[in-house]
């Protein structure tokens, strides 16, 4: 049939110059583009639409942000699929740069988890430490019938976070999950604290999306611990090396100038300030903390001493072989 | 109650100020879907055609293949086209994955088992003396082929609807290929999911009525449209018999 | 002998076969210009394939085709020759659209000014009495009106020929009737040349000038309608496979009217006169069917049995056997609520004045 011959090819030519069209559009009439792969709970918390303005204003870059869990967010890195990460979990990130994927790492800041709970706070554990307090949330729990911990359940940073104090408890997670009083939400935070404001319940959360659900009135849960050595977060920056693989078309693609520059960025004290300041207006507090000047002094600050420890690997933010000799970032 | 009351007072609220987020959240995904739509269809009806015309073995399986496409699931073939479009992947060179273009092919894809199965089934049911019937007015092979074409329009019209429809509303798609890049390729269904997740609980409902009352109105313009049996289209194509 | 141009049409030797089974088996027909010319058959017989050879929209499997005197060769010719032959169909086609869109989608094609149009589809719609219709939806009148639209789209295209396969099959007999006055007029005022299939032996004695007996896709005989009816020897046997036709012997009454036995203990009472050797027709639709046997003022009563149901558009045929099987029409509503079944004991009724007598 003559006439469905042409209709195919009526499809195959617009699909053409569909895609075509669209991407020459994409790529040459529009800025070069930064990818920046980060987690849900930096993301949702707005901090990174405010860097990526300032960003912007003085860079000709256009930066796109695909927020995603942490572990996800390593493996679109992984892919070539993106030019940055932007996460909070040390041990994942040590992988990362160990299989020669990350190169130039920076810690750029820092907050602190927070265990949230009931007002009336049955289990105790406010004033004690985080470990201390999983203690006596499992025997309170062991000791009654409803759900009274929710865990994020979803690998997510946070949900690692939880297990590795689970682990610094003396407990398994893993089994604790099936016993009754443990909940697993298996969502991102915001559910997942929903969730304990339903059962009156504890969780672990970041500090921005509490501070989000809490003054929109979503929830009611108070904060009950922070400010702990166990509970501190610390955000990094890794940018992805340029030969990433001996697909020479992959290795052109990754934007490393850019990552770079947005990294030295972060680091450079307006990206800093405006870190330190972000939420103030909002919530009363900042939501971040500006972890460079901190590092930098060699300062004796106990929070100093902590991210050291946390987040340090062999005694550096990043060793050296995982420069790729960008000295410039390391002073 | 109260939530939903906030979502549909902040929903009039950014529509009549005419926020320009909303706006361009809209437009991209109207643009997005809409092209979607387009190629599904320029695709979809060729292969309608020979499926519901065209007698050949294996057709019945066939069909039975395209129905059960319908209903994909759109995070599964959300993950397969980002696996694929990932510049690890064999499409990689194409470097589409997180532009726009890259939804527009994952929704068309996603689409065009409804376009076709519909498609199909009104041509099918076009009586087969349309075409004897033309022929034996004077038309040409192509003529009659239109003649056909013409009685199954209204099932043709209702396919692309649909399809549009799935296509605007869906979200797995759109969310992996996409990657709802705020200011590129965030469009209105992972807006929502995303605003949901970090409790921006009114704007997701104000969202989500407009998604709602676009999809309604569209639906109901064609409707109105095909009731009256496509008189009032003007086009002109007297060769063909129109 | 005539002149070759008073022939629009000349068929040598047309054969079809369709995946192996033979529907014309090597046909020779000259169509004179015209006429009306019928093809009289049983269904099966090859009418319909005949008729669309004659539209172009079938092409012989072997064979010459002529037109005017031109051969028609191939594939590109027939797309000419389309514009020269229309067909109407036995189940009538109409496109989803108001009737004026039906009516000019042959004009549109071949490129009518539209300032004619109009003009034309009106003096169409005229000679089909249905003034007034254009903007009535084509699917939405009687299925007589519909055939009626069929018709006029096929003059308005002024073909030289025109092809209709049993367009009152499926009609009620006022449509019916209708639609044969049309066809009258048509060739009256016009001077088409038409070419209609048929298995009424009423309609082929009253319509065409010629007629061309078909059965198994052979022509058995070609003659005028006193040459096929007079004569009867070859004819006998093509009739009987017609509906309703049975030889017998025919005997006056002392009421003015003809007992004709047809054998099988069935004897039909006729008001036509007759006697001797003659052969009787009943129309399908003049018979009416009862599950129970009724006083009324028709001569004709039988009982038998229902041997075959078919289901067509708008009736229902039954094949009834009294001794000699008889063929009713009866509508869809009829049927449902008689709730009939094969082998339910039934009536059949018809009057004297129905009984249509040949003489042999």
């Amino acid at each position: 049939m003559n006439m469905w011959r042409k209709m195919i090819l009526a499809a195959s030519i617009t699909t053409i110059l569909v895609i075509s069209g669209t991407m020459v559009y994409y790529r040459y009439f529009l800025k070069r583009g930064l990818i920046i792969s980060t987690t849900t709970s930096l993301y949702d918390t707005g901090l990174l639409e405010v860097l990526e303005k300032e960003f912007e204003a003085t860079h000709q870059v256009d930066v796109r942000i695909i927020s995603a869990g942490t572990g996800i967010a390593i493996q679109h890195a992984e892919r070539g699929d993106a030019d940055l990460v932007l996460v909070h979990s040390p041990s994942m990130e040590k992988t990362f740069l160990a299989e020669g994927v990350g190169v130039c790492r920076k810690i750029v800041a820092y907050n602190f988890f927070v265990i949230v709970g009931p007002e009336s706070d049955p289990a105790k554990i406010n004033g004690t430490t985080p470990v201390t307090a999983l203690k006596r949330i499992v025997d309170y729990g062991r000791n009654q019938t409803n759900r009274i911990w929710i865990s994020r359940g979803d690998g997510s940073g946070t949900h690692i976070k939880e297990k590795s104090l689970w682990s610094k408890a003396g407990y398994n997670d893993t089994e604790l999950s099936r016993e009754a009083w443990y909940a697993s939400a298996g969502s991102g935070m915001g559910a997942t604290l929903v969730m304990a404001e339903q059962f009156s319940a504890y969780t672990l959360s970041d500090t921005g999306t509490y501070l989000a659900y809490y003054k929109a009135g979503t929830i009611s849960l108070k904060l009950l611990m922070s400010q702990e050595k166990d509970l501190l977060n610390v955000y990094s920056a890794i940018a992805v090396v340029p030969n990433l693989s001996a697909n020479k078309t992959v290795h052109e693609e990754i934007n490393f100038r850019d990552a770079i520059d947005f990294i030295k960025y972060l680091v450079s004290d307006e990206g800093q300030s405006t870190i330190e300041y972000y939420g103030k207006a909002q919530y009363g507090e900042s939501l971040f903390h500006g972890a460079v000047k901190l590092l930098a002094q060699n300062s004796t600050s106990e929070i100093a001493q902590w991210i050291r420890d946390y987040a340090f690997f062999n005694g550096t933010e990043c060793p050296p072989e995982y420069r790729y000799n960008q000295t410039d970032l390391y002073g | 109650m109260n939530e939903i009351f906030e979502g549909l007072l902040k929903a009039f609220q950014l529509i009549f100020s005419g926020d320009p987020t909303v706006f361009e959240i809209t437009l991209r995904s109207l643009y997005i879907s809409g092209l979607a739509t387009v190629i599904s269809a320029l695709w979809g009806i060729p292969i309608a055609v020979f499926l519901g015309l065209k007698d050949f073995q294996g057709r019945f399986f066939l069909k039975s293949l395209f129905k059960a496409l319908i209903g994909i699931p759109t995070v599964a073939l959300g993950l397969f086209f980002y696996l694929i479009l990932s510049k690890s992947g064999p499409l990689g060179f194409l470097h589409i994955l997180y532009y726009p273009t890259a939804i527009i092919i994952g929704e068309a894809v996603l689409i065009t088992p409804i376009v076709v199965s519909f498609s199909a089934n009104a041509l099918e049911a076009v009586s087969p003396e349309i075409i004897d019937l033309a022929k034996t007015l004077g038309a040409s092979e192509d003529q009659a082929f239109f003649a056909v074409f013409k009685e199954a329009l209204n099932g043709i019209l209702l396919a692309t609807v649909a399809s549009f429809n799935r296509a605007f509303a869906e979200l797995g798609v759109a969310q992996m290929i996409g990657g709802n890049i705020f200011g590129f390729t965030n469009v209105l269904t992972t807006t929502i999911a995303n605003e949901t997740a970090k409790g921006n609980i009114s704007l997701s409902i104000a969202l989500s009525i407009i998604l709602l009352t676009i999809v309604f109105g569209i639906n109901l313009i064609v409707d109105i449209l095909s009731k009256r049996r496509l008189e009032i289209w003007k086009w002109r194509a007297p060769h063909l018999g129109w | 002998m005539e002149s070759p141009t008073s022939w629009l049409v000349d068929l040598r030797n047309i054969t079809k076969i369709f995946n192996g089974i033979t529907a014309l088996d090597n046909i020779n027909l000259k169509i004179r210009n015209g006429e009306i010319l019928a093809l009289l058959g049983p269904s099966g017989s090859g009418k319909t394939t005949l008729l669309k050879i004659l539209a172009f929209i079938e092409k012989p499997t072997s064979g010459e085709m002529y037109f005017e005197g031109r051969r028609v060769a191939d594939n590109k010719d027939a797309l000419q020759m389309r514009t020269e032959s229309t067909m109407v169909f036995q189940k009538t086609a109409v496109f989803n659209t108001t009737v004026y869109n039906n009516v000019v989608y042959g004009l549109k094609i071949r490129g009518t000014p539209k300032s004619k149009i109009s003009e034309e589809v009106k003096d169409a719609l005229r000679l089909v009495r249905l003034e007034g219709f254009e903007k009535r939806h084509a699917k939405e009148i009687s299925g007589g009106e519909q055939q009626r639209v069929a018709i006029a789209r096929a003059l308005v295209l002024k073909t030289k020929l025109i092809l209709l396969d049993e367009p009152t099959a499926n009609l009620d007999p006022k449509n019916a009737s209708i639609i044969e006055e049309i066809i009258t007029t048509i060739n009256h005022e016009l001077r088409t040349t038409m070419v209609m299939a048929t298995h009424n032996m009423f309609q082929a004695k009253k319509l065409p000038q010629r007629i061309a007996l078909l059965t198994d896709g052979r022509i058995n005989e070609v003659g005028t309608a006193t040459d096929i009816f007079g004569s009867l020897s070859k004819t006998l046997t093509s009739f009987a496979v017609l509906e309703n036709t049975f030889k017998g012997t025919a005997k006056p009454t002392v009421n003015e009217t003809t007992l004709v036995d047809v054998g099988k203990g069935v004897q039909v009472e006729a008001t036509a006169k007759a006697s001797g050797k003659v052969s009787i027709f009943i129309s399908p639709k003049d018979i009416i069917l009862s599950k129970r046997r009724f006083a009324s003022s028709a001569r004709n009563i039988f009982r038998g049995r229902i041997a075959e149901i078919s289901d067509t558009d708008s009736v229902v045929r039954l094949k009834v056997d009294v001794g000699k099987p008889f063929t009713v029409q009866i509508t869809k509503r009829s049927f449902d609520e008689m709730r009939i079944n094969l082998g339910t004991e039934v009536f059949l009724t018809f009057k004297a004045s129905s009984v249509q007598i040949i003489h042999d």
